[in-house]
């Protein structure tokens, strides 16, 4: 990206944060909050910025309301303001609640000619709690592992750097406008493998294979009262910290979807290339490392 | 795309641009491999999900030496999944030996070398679920691995070599749901081959004739064609096609059936370490990735080439199971247990032991004073074989007394006069039945007298505890329960001579443009190593084949 300002919305996502830290140490971008602004103060922050980055996460109607919100401060500004929104590939799957949120905000997005869509697979690496910590957790209890026939649908992998330089390629004004981009690595592993590698590099060894009745306890028998337990008691800290967290029965229905995404397209436009899944994964494992409760 | 015979109208006709005769370890890996491909395929099986009587039925045939080599309906399976639904698990690549031409070796060594398999082992090792293809102990649990026995040292034998366990995968358990979901591959169950229809020339297969049991009849058609059922079926197939060539399909010169190996193995004399208990190690590593792998006493190459003798292997093994005098509580559990272990594996768990009754007594005996011992070892059994998914793979028991016996495992070389044929007995699909007719060589008692007497002087120069057995008694003891039962290879071997072979360096059987043969048949030599990882793996390369020919057109 050319100089200038790059004003980001979502600096609390895995991508946001990645984002801010990256531009912190450089010269020419200087990246800037947007979460907390005012609707004057965001609209006149979107008249400065060379570009605007929405890599707002969370529930629902957080990801309906951003883009909202960015898109009524887009409104009044230049037609040639750029604007990539990082929606997600549960576009591509089942119809969920989070998968109506995103074509939703995408929608909202792409009334601007300047936008590029972005929609990354499975975020993982430091910071990526979803995709890293949250599953470290599970294979250290040896709660997941090996799924036999239940870990045969692609695992989308993108390392969180590899989505930042894409953020960044995107937010150049000669890259792509009006682009639908997938970003995840090419030949990307399956869960098995994925959830394998993973214990391995974390140390989590020897990896459990799971028997599919053991699968099916986790996922289906114990996902809702941990759940329930985690939205009521789970909100004393005491209590939280020995709750397991529960793997939820979207994740079993994830860990079977043939879904393969198709980076070609993202390839030749934004001149990406992914960093290897052992090198990823090596620094998941280190960065999760550092961020354990010891004990 | 998975459907029965029995939903399909009588007289139907399925199309495809690759027809595949059986859904075992080879059909499944090949149809795998080709989902998403572009070409259409169709997997044919004969039998169901479960065993069937009736289709188990259609294997039998007849020995003419019941004591060499099991009944044709023993060892194999003939439903979705094949073989794979009863195997062992036991993974170890072939090594670049046993693909060579040897001076010394009978009939021969492959087209092909173990470069060109190389690339497709991995992918293989993933499909049996075998974890890393990496096959030593230094590279799977680094330099500080426990070995099987402290102070061993021998410049002939390799204690680094690793065999690895399958869980084992069931492959149609495992992957059929791949095969059900994909746009592609379209899998017919209870669809019996039963006549392979050539043109005029003799040179091409036009369609396949397929029976139900129910009677029902279909056809299937194709642009090409692959056998993959296994050592066995694919020869009685070949041979009982005459229609165009008198003496079968690929058998002009007489050698589909011949060159038949299984493998040499028992279990054989005692071994008293004089080191402590805690020195021997012949159990289970555990692999990063959760695989149980085992050392193993490998014959290097180079002791195999001075001494002119085959690819051999040995473990240390538990003293045997019939004998109570042993006085441990889990070998009589599992003497009691005989009726609860399945065939294949009862009869070299037992033997031929006749029973007594005063016998059983002596065995109950052993477990009732030794209870915790028999319990702990149930529980284990439950726990980590009968209700795990990645099973323990055998029955490992450490002999306080620190004795052991030897169960070796090895080459049989290639020999024309070892062979399956027809037995003119009809199936209840009309088709002749098969016969089995396993000889082996002076050189394969060779391999294995030999290789122990260079194991067991090792053990003496290594000064760690002597192996005593009775050289007179290798030959009845690598017979004693025949061939090896499960390992059917060499029926319609691999060769660039259509005089000696059967297939070429592609899988394509010598004389036809479209007739191609997966499996353990097209092995032209056996190796020390189990066939299945091999299977898989040749199987994939002859799938890129037919992927790169497929693309061509």
């Amino acid at each position: 990206m050319t100089a200038g300002t790059l004003l980001v919305y979502g600096v609390h996502s895995p991508l946001g944060r990645r984002v801010m830290e990256t531009l912190g140490s450089s010269a020419d971008i200087r990246p800037v909050a947007a979460d907390s602004l005012a609707p004057e103060g965001l609209r006149a922050a979107v008249r400065d910025a060379r570009a605007v980055v929405n890599a707002a996460m969370g529930a629902p109607a957080d990801i309906v309301r951003a883009a909202e919100r960015l898109s009524a401060a887009l409104r009044g500004a230049a037609p040639e303001k750029r604007l990539v929104h990082v929606s997600s590939m549960t576009v591509y799957g089942e119809a969920t609640p989070y998968a109506a949120a995103h074509i939703a905000a995408e929608a909202r997005a792409r009334v601007f000619p300047q936008t590029v869509v972005l929609r990354p697979g499975v975020e993982y690496g430091p910071g990526c709690e979803a995709w890293s910590g949250r599953i470290a957790r599970w294979l250290e209890a040896r709660r997941i592992g090996d799924l036999g026939a239940g870990g045969d649908g692609y695992c989308n992998l993108v390392f969180i750097d590899d989505l930042v330089r894409a953020v960044l390629a995107a937010a150049q004004q000669t890259a792509a406008p009006g682009g639908v981009f997938n970003v995840a690595m090419r030949d990307p592993p399956t869960w098995n493998e994925y959830l394998i590698a993973f214990g391995v590099a974390l140390g989590a060894i020897p990896v459990r294979r799971m028997t599919r009745r053991r699968w099916a306890i986790e996922t289906k028998l114990l996902a809702p009262p941990l759940k329930v337990a985690e939205l009521t008691i789970g909100r004393v800290p005491f209590i939280a910290r020995q709750l397991p967290p529960a793997i939820p029965p979207s994740f079993r229905r994830l860990c079977t979807q043939e879904i393969r995404l198709d980076v070609g397209a993202t390839e030749a436009a934004l001149g990406l290339t992914w960093t290897p899944m052992p090198a990823g994964l090596r620094a998941a494992a280190a960065a999760y490392r550092r961020k354990r409760p010891r004990g | 795309m998975l459907l029965d015979i029995s939903e399909l109208p009588d007289g139907h006709e399925l199309t495809a641009d690759l027809v595949i005769v059986g859904a075992g370890a080879a059909g499944i890996t090949i149809a795998l491999d080709l989902i998403g491909s572009g070409q259409s395929v169709l997997l044919l099986e004969s039998g169901g999900p479960e065993e069937e009587p009736a289709t188990q039925n259609l294997y039998a045939g007849t020995v003419v030496d019941a004591r060499l080599h099991s009944p044709p309906d023993r060892y194999r399976q003939r439903r979705y999944g094949g073989t794979t639904s009863i195997w062992g698990g036991r993974c170890t690549p072939f090594d670049p030996i046993d693909f060579e031409e040897r001076d010394y070796a009978p009939a021969g060594g492959w087209p092909i070398t173990r470069a060109d398999v190389e690339p497709f082992y991995p992918r293989a090792n993933a499909l049996c679920e075998a974890g890393e293809f990496a096959y030593t102990s230094e590279e799977t649990f680094g330099p500080a691995a426990r070995p099987i026995v402290a102070g061993f040292a021998s410049a002939d034998f390799s204690t680094d070599r690793l065999e690895r366990f399958s869980c084992p995968t069931n492959f149609a358990a495992r992957y059929g749901h791949k095969l059900s979901a994909s746009d592609n591959v379209q899998v017919v169950t209870h669809a019996n081959l039963t006549q392979i229809v050539l043109d005029e020339s003799g040179r091409r297969v036009t369609h396949l004739a397929l029976r139900s049991l129910a009677g029902k009849q279909l056809t299937a058609r194709g642009t090409r064609y692959v056998l993959a059922t296994g050592g066995l079926e694919t020869a009685r197939l070949l041979l009982a096609n005459r229609d165009r060539h008198a003496q079968g399909i690929g058998n002009d010169h007489g050698v589909v059936g011949r060159y038949y190996m299984c493998h040499l193995a028992g279990v054989i004399g005692n071994i008293r370490f004089s080191c402590p208990p805690g020195a021997i190690f012949r159990g289970y590593h555990v692999s990063p990735e959760g695989i149980y792998c085992r050392q193993r006493f490998t014959l290097e190459e180079t002791a195999q080439r001075r001494e002119r003798i085959g690819n051999f292997v040995a473990r240390l093994h538990h003293p045997h199971i019939t004998d109570p005098r042993h006085r441990n509580a889990v070998l009589s559990l599992l003497y009691l247990a005989k009726p609860f272990i399945p065939y294949e594996y009862a009869v070299r768990l037992h033997g031929q032991d006749a029973g007594s009754s005063g016998k059983w007594l002596r065995h109950l005996a052993n477990v009732v004073t030794d209870p915790f011992d028999a319990v702990g070892f149930a529980w284990h059994m439950l726990r980590d074989r009968k209700l795990a998914e990645r099973k323990f793979p055998s029955i490992i028991i450490n002999s306080k007394a620190n004795l052991y016996s030897v169960d070796f495992h090895a080459e049989q070389y290639p020999n024309p006069a070892s062979r399956v044929l027809l037995d003119e007995t009809p199936d209840a699909l009309g088709m002749p039945r098969i016969r089995i007719d396993w000889r082996y060589l002076p050189q394969d008692v060779h391999t294995v007298r030999r290789a122990l007497e260079m194991l067991a002087q090792d053990f003496a120069a290594s000064r760690i505890g002597l192996l005593e057995y009775d050289p007179e008694q290798v030959e009845a003891e690598m017979t004693r329960f025949g061939a090896y039962g499960g390992h059917h290879i060499g029926t319609a071997r691999m060769g660039s001579d259509p005089h000696s072979s059967v297939v070429d360096a592609d899988c394509r059987v010598h004389g036809l443009e479209n007739l191609f043969v997966s499996g353990s048949a097209v092995f032209a030599t056996s190796s020390q190593a189990n066939p299945t990882l091999t299977v898989v793996a040749l199987a994939l390369r002859l799938a890129g084949h037919l992927r790169h020919i497929g693309a061509a057109e």
